[in-house]
C-alpha cells in the first residue's frame, strides 16, 4: 500500500511582479518525514512556506498538504497544519498560558480538551513552571519552545517551522531538536528551514533552494556523494599558507582553501594520499604537518551548490 | 571645545539625516502630514461657521387676516427664516424631535384688528433650545426681524420726527465679520499641534518598540543629540506645514498678514519647539505607539481645540479652566497669530505670548531629556 | 487521512475575545486612556464650551460726562453680555472723561484688553435733550465675529429702543397716537436658559467615542501585522470574520462603558436631562460603534504600518468631527458640504443622542439617523471584511 504524500508540490511558482521568487518547485515529503529547506538568505524557503501553508496563492502550480489542495481549500489546509515563522510572533503581553489559550481556541479547542492540551504541549515544551509568565520576559530559547507547544497544539499532520532555532543557544536548539524528532517518531510530518547545517544532518531529506529554484533533493548523505565526491583532506601544522603553493599544480587537485589555520583540500579519489600531502607540504618548508581524510559536511555541499547555481549551471559538475 | 561641538554637531547631522529619510522614504506619511493642513484649512474655512441662514421656522397662523399674511410673508422672506409649512403650536414637540423645524412662530388671532387698532401686540416664537447655537440665532434673527416689522407699520408716523439718537458701528480688523479670518490662525494652531506632537511621539515610540533606540544607545550619540536629531526634520515638515496654512488662507479665505512675517516665524518656531518636546515626552513615558496615540490625541489635540480660545472664547470659562488654559500653549499661538495676521500687532503687544512659548519649550525639552536619561540608568 | 473538522466558529470568537480584553486589561495606562481619560474630558470640556457670549469687555469713553451719558451707559451694561473694561471700571460715577478720545479706545482694541469700545460725544445730554441727534460710536473689534456680532447687536438694539422710545414719547407730545407696535415672546423648550452643557455634552460623547475607538482599531491590526503575529493567526482556520468580530468586540464593550459614564457624568454635573427611552440611545450607540469600528478596521486593511493607519485615522476623525454639527452647526454650512455630512456617522449619532437625551425622542423620531447609521455602518463593515479577504490572497 503506497502511502499518499503529506506535502506534495508540482511546479509552484510565485511571482511579485516581475521577480519570481519561487520558479517551478516540484518535491514530495512522506508522512512522518522531517524534511529540511536549505538555502541562502532570499531564495525562496519563506515564500514557499508561506504557499504551502495558504498565506499566499501560488502564481501557477499546485500543491497538496495533508490530502489538501492549498488553492482550492485553504481553510482545511490551516486545520491540519502548525506553523511557525521566522520572527517570534506570539502575544509579547500576554502570560504564556493565555498565548496557548488563544491559538488553542483559533483551532476550535474548548474546555476541558484544551485544558488537558495545553498541560501536554506545555509539558512536552518543558514550559509548565512558567505558564503565568508574561510571554515577553521569557528568555529567546523558551520563546521559541513556546512557538512550536503553540503550532503543535491541535495535533497538526504536518509542522512548518521557519528558521525555528535563529538566534538560539547551542544547548536550546539541541533541545528543540529533541522535541522535533519526538514529533516525527509520532508520525507528524515536519518541514523545516534553517541556516544551521549542522542541524539540516538530522533531517531525512534536504531540498536546496538557490534563486528560486530547487537545485538539488536528496539525503544529507546522498547529497555529499552527489556534490562532493572528491576527497577531502585536512591539512594542520605550521607554513601550511607559504607551502601550499607546492600542492596546487599537481593533478587531481580541484580545491584549495584556507580553513582557519589549516588548509582544506579537494582531490579527485585516489590521486592523493593524506600522507603523500604531508610528504608535500613539508617539503615545500611547513612543520609539523598532519594531514587527515575527512567526511565532506553539508557546509562543503551547500557551497558547491550555491556556488555552481551563481554559475548558472544545472547539476553538480564533474 | 570647539572641536567636541562641531563632532556633535556632525552626530545630530547624521541623526537628523536618518529622520529625514524615514520622512521621504515613506511618502503617504509625508503626503497625510501635508495634504491635512490643506484638508483642514478648507473643512475649517467652509464648515465651521456659526452665521446661520434660512432657518425653517413653522408657522402656527391662528389669525389667517391679509395682515398676519403680510407679516408671515415678511418674517419669513428674508435669508434668515424660511417657512417650514404651517403647523399647530402643539406639534412644536414632533417636529423639534424630528428636526423638521428649528422654531414655531405663533400669530395670535385677532392680530389683523390690533394692527388697525394701533395696539402693542406680543407674538410667540416657540424655540428649540436644545440646539444652543441655533436657537440664539433663531432668538436673534426673529427679533430683529419682528423690531424691523414693527417699524415698517410704525412707517409713515415715525419718519415724521427726526431720529433723536445715532448708533455708528464701526467694526475692525475683519469687518465682514468672516468666520475664516477667525479661524485659520486658531487652525495654524490646531494643525501643528496634531502633527508634531504625534507624529514624534509615534516615530520615537515605533523606534523603542522595534528596539532600534537601544541600538542608538550603544553608539556614541549623546541623549540631547538624539533628541536635536530626531526632532530637526519635524520641525522642518512643521514650519512647512505653517506656512502652507498661512499661503492657502490668504489665497483662499483672504486672510491678510498684517504684522511682521519674521515675528509669526518667531512666534511658530517656539511653538512647534515645545509641541515637538511634547511628543517626545509622551513617546519616552509610553514606548507604545498605541498608547502614545491615545496620550498624545488626549493631551494636545483636544485642549488645543477646546481650551486655546480657537472657538471657544477664554474669557467665559470658569476660573478654573481658565488657569488651566495657561498651560495649554495654543492658547498664546492662537492669541499671537490673530495679533500678527489680523490686527497687526508687533512685539510690544505680543511679547508675553512670546515668552510663554518658549518656557513652555525650554520645560517640556528639559524634561524629556531628562526622562530619557534616567531610563536608561 | 481523516479531512479535519472546521473548529467551531463560536469556540475561535470566544478565543479572540478573551485574548482581545486581555491584552487591552493587562495594560492600565491603554485602560486609563480608554476609560478614564473621555470622562475626564466630558468634565473639563462641559465646562469649557460655552457658547453664550456675555460678558465682552467694553472700554466705555464717555466724553460728555453728565448724568443722562452715564446713565446710558449703565442701562447698556445692565444685562450683563457687556462687562466695562478699563479706567472707570470700578467706578460706578466716573469723572468726565473729556480727555480719552478714539485713540485710547483703538489702543485697547489693539492689545485685546476689550473687545468693543462705546464712545459717547461730547455734549451728548445737552443734544438730546435740545432735540438734536447726537450720535454714539461704536468700535468693534471684528476678529472673533461671533463675539463682535453680538456686541454690535446689543449697543445698536439698546440705543435703537432708546430712540423708538423718544420717537414715540415725541409723537404723543405732539397729540398723535403712536402706531401699533410688535413684540416677540420667545419660549424656549428642552434647555429654557440656553445651557451650553446640555447641548454640548451628547456632542462630545460622540466625538470622544471615536477618536477611542477608530484609531485604537485602526491601530490594533496594523500593530499585529508589524509584530508578526497576524501572520500566526492567519495560519490557523480561523474565519476572517470571526478575527473581525472578535478584534472589535471588546470596543464595543468599552465603548458602552465610556457612553454610560459620559451620560451619568452629563445627568448628575451638567443637569443634561434624560427625556427618552435610554433603548433608542443604546441602539444609536452600538450602530455608531458598529460604524467607527468599522471604518478602524478598513484603514487597518489599507495601512502596513501603525504610523500610517494613525495618520489615516486622523484624516478620517478630522473631518468627521468638523462636519458633524457638534461643533457648529451643519445649517450654517454651504449646500454641497451639508450633503456630505449625511455620510458621516457622527452627525447621526450626535442627532440620536441629543436628540434622545434633551428632547425626548423615540425610535419613531429617530427613524432617519438610525437607519443611517445602519446603512453607513453595514457598509463599512462589509468593505472591511472584503478587503481583509483578499488580502490575505
Amino acid at each position: 500500500m503506497t502511502v499518499a504524500p503529506a506535502i506534495e508540490a508540482r511546479g509552484l511558482t510565485r511571482r511579485f511582479g516581475a521577480f519570481t521568487a519561487v520558479d517551478g518547485v516540484t518535491f514530495e515529503v512522506a508522512p512522518g518525514e522531517i524534511f529540511g529547506y536549505l538555502g541562502a538568505n532570499g531564495a525562496g524557503k519563506s515564500t514557499t512556506i508561506r504557499m504551502l501553508n495558504g498565506l499566499l496563492a501560488p502564481t501557477s502550480g499546485a500543491a497538496r498538504v495533508a490530502g489538501h489542495d492549498v488553492a482550492r481549500a485553504p481553510a482545511a489546509v490551516k486545520a491540519s497544519i502548525g506553523y511557525m515563522s521566522q520572527k517570534f510572533s506570539l502575544y509579547l503581553d500576554l502570560p504564556v498560558r493565555e498565548n496557548v489559550a488563544f491559538f488553542g481556541g483559533a483551532y476550535g479547542l474548548a474546555g476541558a480538551a484544551l485544558a488537558r492540551r495545553a498541560d501536554e504541549v506545555l509539558a512536552r515544551a518543558e514550559l509548565r513552571d512558567v505558564g503565568d509568565v508574561t510571554t515577553g520576559e521569557l528568555p529567546g530559547g523558551l520563546r521559541q519552545r513556546l512557538a512550536l507547544a503553540c503550532a503543535i497544539l491541535h495535533r497538526p499532520d504536518v509542522v512548518f517551522l521557519d528558521e525555528p532555532t535563529a538566534g538560539v543557544d547551542p544547548l536550546a536548539r539541541r533541545g528543540f531538536w529533541r522535541i522535533i524528532r519526538d514529533l516525527s517518531r509520532d508520525g507528524t510530518t515536519v518541514f523545516v528551514t534553517t541556516h544551521y547545517l549542522d542541524e539540516a544532518e538530522y533531517c531525512a531529506r534536504i531540498g536546496l533552494m538557490a534563486d528560486g529554484k530547487l537545485v538539488a533533493l536528496d539525503t544529507p548523505a546522498g547529497l555529499k556523494r552527489t556534490w562532493v565526491p572528491e576527497d577531502v583532506l585536512v591539512a594542520r601544522g605550521r607554513g601550511l599558507r607559504e607551502a601550499a603553493a607546492a600542492l596546487g599544480g599537481r593533478p587531481g587537485v580541484k580545491n584549495l582553501v584556507p580553513f582557519g589555520a589549516g588548509l582544506h583540500l579537494r582531490v579527485a579519489p585516489g590521486t592523493l594520499r593524506p600522507e603523500d600531502a604531508a610528504r608535500l607540504l613539508t617539503a615545500a618548508g611547513a612543520a609539523d604537518v598532519t594531514v587527515e581524510q575527512a567526511e565532506p559536511s553539508l557546509e562543503d555541499v551547500f557551497l558547491a551548490v550555491v556556488g555552481n547555481a551563481a554559475r548558472g549551471a544545472k547539476g553538480p559538475t564533474p | 571645545m570647539n572641536d567636541r561641538l562641531r563632532r556633535s554637531l556632525v552626530r545630530v547631522g547624521a541623526m537628523a539625516s536618518k529622520e529625514t529619510l524615514h520622512v521621504l522614504r515613506d511618502p503617504r506619511t509625508l503626503v497625510l502630514a501635508l495634504v491635512m493642513p490643506v484638508l483642514m484649512l478648507f473643512l475649517f474655512g467652509f464648515g465651521v461657521s456659526f452665521d446661520l441662514d434660512r432657518v425653517p421656522v413653522a408657522i402656527a397662523d391662528a389669525d389667517r387676516t391679509p395682515a398676519s399674511r403680510e407679516l408671515v410673508r415678511r418674517l419669513t422672506g428674508a435669508r434668515e427664516l424660511v417657512s417650514a409649512g404651517e403647523a399647530d403650536p402643539a406639534d412644536a414637540d414632533r417636529l423639534f424631535r424630528r428636526g423638521e423645524a428649528a422654531a414655531v412662530l405663533v400669530v395670535p388671532s385677532g392680530y389683523g384688528a390690533q394692527v388697525a387698532r394701533r395696539e402693542r401686540i406680543t407674538l410667540q416664537l416657540l424655540a428649540d433650545g436644545s440646539d444652543v447655537v441655533v436657537a440664539n440665532q433663531v432668538l436673534a434673527k426673529a427679533d430683529a426681524l419682528v423690531r424691523a416689522e414693527s417699524r415698517r407699520l410704525a412707517g409713515v408716523d415715525l419718519a415724521r420726527v427726526d431720529p433723536p439718537l445715532q448708533v455708528k458701528l464701526w467694526t475692525r480688523y475683519n469687518p465682514a465679520g468672516r468666520s475664516a479670518l477667525f479661524m485659520v490662525p486658531g487652525l495654524a494652531a490646531y494643525i501643528l499641534a496634531i502633527s508634531a506632537v504625534l507624529l514624534t511621539a509615534l516615530t520615537v515610540a515605533g523606534e523603542w518598540e522595534r528596539g532600534s533606540m537601544e541600538q542608538l544607545f550603544a553608539s556614541p550619540v549623546g541623549r540631547l543629540e538624539i533628541v536635536l536629531g530626531k526632532l530637526a526634520p519635524y520641525l522642518v515638515l512643521g514650519m512647512l506645514e505653517l506656512l502652507l496654512v498661512v499661503a492657502f488662507g490668504a489665497a483662499v479665505f483672504d486672510v491678510p498678514v498684517r504684522g511682521s512675517l519674521a515675528l509669526f516665524l518667531v512666534v511658530g518656531f517656539f511653538f512647534l519647539v515645545g509641541m515637538l518636546g511634547q511628543g517626545l515626552l509622551i513617546s519616552v513615558v509610553t514606548k507604545n505607539q498605541l498608547v502614545a496615540t491615545q496620550a498624545g490625541t488626549m493631551s494636545s489635540l483636544l485642549p488645543s481645540l477646546l481650551l486655546s480660545g480657537m472657538v471657544f472664547p477664554i474669557e467665559n470659562m470658569p476660573p478654573a479652566l481658565q488657569l488651566l488654559s495657561r498651560v495649554v500653549p495654543a492658547r498664546y499661538l492662537v492669541h499671537a497669530l490673530r495679533g500678527i495676521l489680523l490686527k497687526g500687532n508687533g512685539l510690544a503687544a505680543l511679547w508675553p505670548d512670546l515668552l510663554a512659548l518658549i518656557a513652555f519649550a525650554v520645560a517640556v525639552l528639559a524634561l524629556a531629556t531628562a526622562r530619557f536619561q534616567r531610563r536608561l540608568a | 487521512m481523516t479531512g479535519p473538522r472546521r473548529p467551531s466558529a463560536r469556540v475561535q470568537l470566544a478565543a479572540v475575545f478573551r485574548k482581545e480584553i486581555r491584552q487591552t486589561v493587562r495594560d492600565r495606562r491603554m485602560m486609563f486612556l480608554l476609560v478614564a481619560a473621555p470622562l475626564l474630558q466630558t468634565l473639563v470640556f462641559g465646562f469649557a464650551v460655552d457658547f453664550t457670549v456675555d460678558r465682552v469687555p467694553v472700554v466705555v469713553v464717555d466724553r460728555d460726562g453728565t448724568d443722562l451719558s452715564r446713565l446710558h451707559a449703565r442701562r447698556l451694561l445692565a444685562d450683563g453680555t457687556l462687562r466695562r473694561v478699563g479706567a472707570g471700571a470700578d467706578l460706578a460715577e466716573a469723572a468726565p472723561d473729556a480727555t480719552r478720545g478714539p485713540a485710547e479706545a483703538e489702543a485697547a482694541l489693539d492689545e485685546g484688553d476689550a473687545a468693543a469700545a462705546v464712545i459717547v460725544p461730547p455734549r451728548f445730554g445737552a443734544e438730546l435733550l435740545a432735540g438734536r441727534s447726537p450720535e454714539v460710536q461704536v468700535v468693534i473689534d471684528g476678529t472673533d465675529p461671533n463675539r463682535s456680532t453680538v456686541a454690535g447687536a446689543t449697543a445698536s438694539r439698546y440705543f435703537g429702543e432708546v430712540a423708538e422710545d423718544l420717537a414715540r414719547a415725541r409723537l404723543a407730545a405732539a397729540g398723535r397716537t403712536p402706531p401699533a407696535q410688535l413684540a416677540l415672546a420667545p419660549r424656549i423648550l428642552y434647555n429654557p436658559t440656553l445651557q451650553s452643557p446640555p447641548y454640548m455634552i451628547p456632542g462630545i460623547a460622540a466625538l470622544l467615542l471615536l477618536v477611542v475607538t477608530t484609531i485604537v482599531t485602526a491601530m490594533g491590526l496594523a500593530r499585529e501585522r508589524e509584530m508578526g503575529t497576524l501572520e500566526q493567526v492567519l495560519v490557523t482556520p480561523i474565519r476572517p470574520t470571526v478575527l473581525l468580530f472578535g478584534k472589535i468586540a471588546p470596543y464595543v464593550v468599552i465603548g458602552f462603558v465610556d457612553v454610560l459614564l459620559l451620560v451619568a457624568a452629563g445627568i448628575w454635573v451638567f443637569g443634561v436631562p434624560l427625556r427618552g427611552p435610554l433603548s433608542a440611545l443604546f441602539v444609536g450607540t452600538l450602530l455608531y460603534l458598529l460604524t467607527t469600528l468599522g471604518v478602524g478596521l478598513l484603514i487597518s486593511t489599507i495601512s502596513r504600518t501603525q504610523q500610517q493607519s494613525f495618520l489615516a485615522g486622523f484624516l478620517f476623525v478630522l473631518p468627521a468631527v468638523l462636519l458633524s454639527g457638534v461643533m457648529s452647526p451643519i445649517r450654517a454650512m454651504p449646500g454641497w458640504l451639508q450633503a456630505i455630512t449625511w455620510v458621516n456617522p457622527v452627525r447621526h449619532y450626535a442627532e440620536v443622542a441629543r436628540s434622545c437625551l434633551l428632547r425626548g425622542a423615540g425610535f419613531g423620531d429617530l427613524a432617519v439617523p438610525l437607519a443611517a447609521l445602519a446603512l453607513i455602518g453595514g457598509a463599512v463593515f462589509a468593505l472591511a471584511v472584503v478587503r481583509f479577504r483578499t488580502r490575505l490572497g
